[in-house]
């Protein structure tokens, strides 16, 4: 990926052939690797992922580069930009093949669940945890990921997100042992 | 024991509790989403995208996703995906040139070869003025033209007083 950074952007926008195609080249195994990533949970065939990922590949010099030029290397690298637009797009991209044809009954019920709305949750108050710590609960238990996952996308150490989790832990067992 | 008992009991007390619903805010950028993923936002910035990925259950599926895809290795891409994809452009760029009149594609913008092409026609247009000159230029030309024609009915008039005069000569007038 460090290649893929160092791609000539100008030449890339002005729509020189031999710098798309190096780009190419280089982007193709991220793009690859994300829509697929983004894609697994819809389930759709080989074909409707590489058109997926070529949709990636369309959007980017649509327009004459409309969206490619609308990059700035001073505040992200070109592979994670290029991973997050890829993401987007693969999205989109199933959401409008699952609306055109997929009909209600091949849907999986569980992907129509509704929230059990019998059990009263306990609201937690606004500003008794903070967006770190938010963030830190839902990866733990809504996402279900462990330590090291919350740790990699914060870009901190595992010990931070455990210590993170345990003051959050101990702020909400304070304030509802408080309430009861 | 003592940490699954604790986690389990963390995790019953998670599931009895539910966040305020976030307050609608201004979408997250495609550009600010991968800074923060990389950590190189302000820190106003980052909190402000912090917040919506804690709120936003799609944008904190996304950002795990993609910190694990861009955390490892990545698998070889199949070789359809790169030919179809490099074949985007140069079917385009083509389109665009179709349309262009002939003083576009004679001088055209942004094209690659530009220098090269501008060197060509000055070595043309050298060569063929270099040519011109050794050949004595138009005026010249025309001059040594004018001579040729003049010379050769000076002759053809020499010639035929030449031959009325022999034959005054021997008819001996």
């Amino acid at each position: 990926m460090t290649e893929l950074n160092q791609v000539d952007l100008r030449m890339l926008a002005a729509g020189n052939k031999r710098a798309w195609d190096q780009f190419v080249t280089l982007a193709a195994p991220l793009i690859n690797a994300v829509v697929r990533r983004a894609l697994a949970s819809y389930r759709l065939s080989e074909e409707d992922v590489m058109d997926a990922a070529q949709d990636v590949f369309v959007r980017l010099c649509a327009g004459d580069f409309r969206l490619l030029k609308t990059y700035d290397p001073g505040r992200a690298s070109l592979s994670t930009w290029l991973a997050v637009v890829a993401r987007s797009a693969a999205i989109d991209h199933a959401r409008r093949r699952r609306r055109a044809t997929t009909p209600l009954d091949d849907v999986p019920e569980a992907s129509l669940g509704v929230e059990d709305r019998h059990v009263e949750k306990l609201r937690i108050p606004e500003g008794l945890l903070t967006d770190r710590q938010m963030l830190v609960l839902k990866c733990l238990y809504d996402e279900e990921k462990d330590v090291a996952e919350v740790a990699r996308l914060l870009k901190i150490d595992a010990q931070t997100v455990r210590s993170t989790h345990h003051k959050a832990l101990l702020r909400l067992r304070a304030h509802f042992q408080v309430e009861s | 024991m003592g940490t699954e008992h604790t986690t389990r009991k963390d995790r019953e007390l998670w599931q009895g509790l539910a966040a305020s619903p976030a307050l609608p805010d201004a979408p997250v950028s495609d550009l600010d989403f991968a800074g923060w993923l990389e950590g190189r936002l302000p820190e106003a910035v980052a909190a402000r995208v912090e917040a919506a990925v804690a709120a936003d259950p799609e944008l904190r599926r996304a950002a795990l996703e993609l910190a694990d895809v861009l955390g490892t290795p990545l698998p070889v891409a199949p070789a359809r995906l790169a030919v179809r994809a490099k074949a985007l452009v140069g079917f385009e760029v083509e389109r665009h040139s179709a349309r262009a009149g002939l003083f576009s594609r004679l001088f055209p913008r942004n094209r690659g070869f530009a220098l090269q092409r501008a060197v060509t026609l000055a070595a043309a247009i050298l060569i063929a003025g270099g040519g011109f000159m050794l050949g004595g230029g138009l005026g010249e030309s025309m001059a040594q033209e004018r001579y040729a024609m003049t010379a050769s009915q000076v002759s053809s008039t020499t010639d035929a007083s030449n031959d009325l005069t022999d034959l005054s000569t021997v008819d001996g007038i």
